[in-house]
């Protein structure tokens, strides 16, 4: 299940990117999950751990992928940490409940990431509360972020 | 700083074309847009000029700002425009508001956070979005979209209750109108408070009226709110006294150039947000006049029959009197 804490959370890493560029392993990227992400959201084609072909930029080391991959490679890889998930944008929505489809992932969320319009599984532990739409988690999360 | 600057920054692989025109502007939208990259290239254009590869065509200096030191760097920056990339928490500080009030620069920042302690203008919150006009080639030419924009009122609002953020002039005008339509009218008690009086009433003909000039750090999470509510509406005027200046009844050619360039006279380091700008130019223009204006009462003579009608026509797609 996916576990959001809403607002400032002193224990999250704030600043996702710079914690991944720091931490990078190979594996993570290779990591099958990892090149559908950067499939999707960065429109790139992992060659290899240590080169993407960015339809934009070329050929890129992962250091240059998008700071919303990156963090999504930090929550999926990374269980001992907490990520502020608002460097990823709502293009990455789906891909934190698929990433906690299996498995328990804590994130923070310091604005109102849209999850879609389909149903989902989302745990706000600000109220201990779980929610599965959207209309019911904007009415609890913007207590907490703007 | 005032007025509006065009800033083209490109390398071989991309380039990003837009036009800055307020003090301060935010950039937000879907991750793998090229806001980081836009930061980044303006930095390696500011420490290595030309040789950077990097060209930047601007009216002024393009800078970044980053890291432990930013107080400092900050300090150093004059009449510039500066670039912080996001998870630069300091932007969130009193600090660095205080800074940028006082400031002569104009400011790009990326977050997607709200920016309480900052009055940004709603109208000022862009995502970049890759152009059609040059598609295939290279480089990739990137444009600023408006993030709120698309939202317009439609048809006409009639509605019951009107929530004003206002709790003096402008709550006084609404709360006076003498032959309303609407059965209510709610003060906030400031911007913040507007999504907690909503998340109250019924989703049935509520009209909301803020300051769109300085609405910016809330409206993300009321549009969030009002996505999920079909007759809830939101009215974004620059502020209120900007309506009264846009009624034509506030003499003088001097004004309407203002309101048609209000970039062009407002300085950055003088006004915080063009709200605090727009309520000093409406008390200038009536000082000594049977119109004075003052922001903490309202002056009767704008809820006569002739002023009030103005007022409201500025108001297009609202009818708030029977």
């Amino acid at each position: 299940m996916l576990h959001i804490f809403y607002g400032d959370m002193q224990e999250a890493v704030y600043d996702p990117a710079t914690y991944f560029n720091n931490q990078i392993q190979d594996a993570w990227i290779t990591d099958s999950l990892s090149v559908e992400m950067i499939r999707d959201i960065d429109h790139s084609e992992v060659l290899g751990p240590h080169v993407i072909d960015s339809p934009v930029l070329g050929g890129i080391s992962p250091r240059e992928l998008s700071g919303g991959v990156k963090t999504l490679i930090l929550i999926n890889q990374v269980s001992s940490r907490i990520f502020n998930a608002s460097a990823c944008g709502d293009n990455c929505a789906k891909w934190l409940l698929k990433i906690a489809n299996d498995k328990d992932v804590t994130i923070n969320l310091r604005h109102i990431m849209d999850f879609g319009d389909d149903e989902f599984t989302i745990h706000i532990l600000n109220t201990n509360t779980v929610v599965h739409r959207m209309s019911e988690l904007v009415m609890i999360a913007s207590d907490f972020v703007r | 700083m005032k007025g509006k600057y065009r800033v083209v920054v490109q390398n071989a692989s991309v380039k990003f074309d837009f036009t800055i025109r307020r003090n301060i502007t935010i950039l937000k939208g879907d991750s793998a847009t090229g806001k980081t990259t836009l930061v980044e290239m303006v930095r390696e254009h500011y420490e290595r000029g030309d040789d950077s590869g990097v060209e930047i065509v601007c009216d002024k200096q393009c800078v970044s700002l980053s890291g432990r030191d930013w107080k400092i760097l900050l300090n150093a920056y004059k009449d510039s425009i500066v670039f912080i990339d996001e998870g630069n928490d300091f932007v969130l500080g009193d600090d660095f508001a205080r800074m940028v009030e006082h400031s002569d620069n104009y400011y790009v920042i990326v977050t997607r956070e709200g920016l309480p302690n900052l009055p940004y203008s709603t109208e000022e919150i862009y995502g970049i979005r890759m152009s059609g006009k040059y598609g295939g080639l290279k480089p990739v030419y990137n444009e600023f979209y408006r993030i709120y924009g698309s939202y317009e009122l439609d048809g006409l609002i009639i509605p019951d209750i009107v929530v004003v953020e206002d709790t003096n002039s402008g709550y006084e005008f609404y709360q006076g109108i003498s032959d309303k339509s609407y059965t209510q009218v709610i003060s906030a008690g400031g911007k913040t408070k507007i999504q907690q009086i909503v998340k109250s009433l019924p989703d049935d003909n509520v009209l909301i009226i803020a300051d769109g000039a300085a609405f910016g750090a809330e409206i993300g999470r009321v549009m969030s709110i009002l996505k999920h509510r079909k007759h809830t509406w939101i009215y974004l005027p620059e502020s209120f006294e900007w309506i009264i200046l846009k009624s034509g009844r506030i003499d003088g050619k001097a004004v309407e150039d203002i309101l048609n360039h209000p970039e062009d006279y407002i300085e950055s380091s003088q006004y915080f947000s063009w709200e605090q700008f727009f309520t000093h130019l409406l008390i200038q223009q009536t000082v000594d006049t049977y119109l004075h204006y003052r922001k903490a009462k309202l002056n009767q003579v704008y809820l006569s029959e002739s002023f009030e009608r103005d007022i409201l026509a500025v108001m297009e797609h609202i009818h708030l009197t029977k």
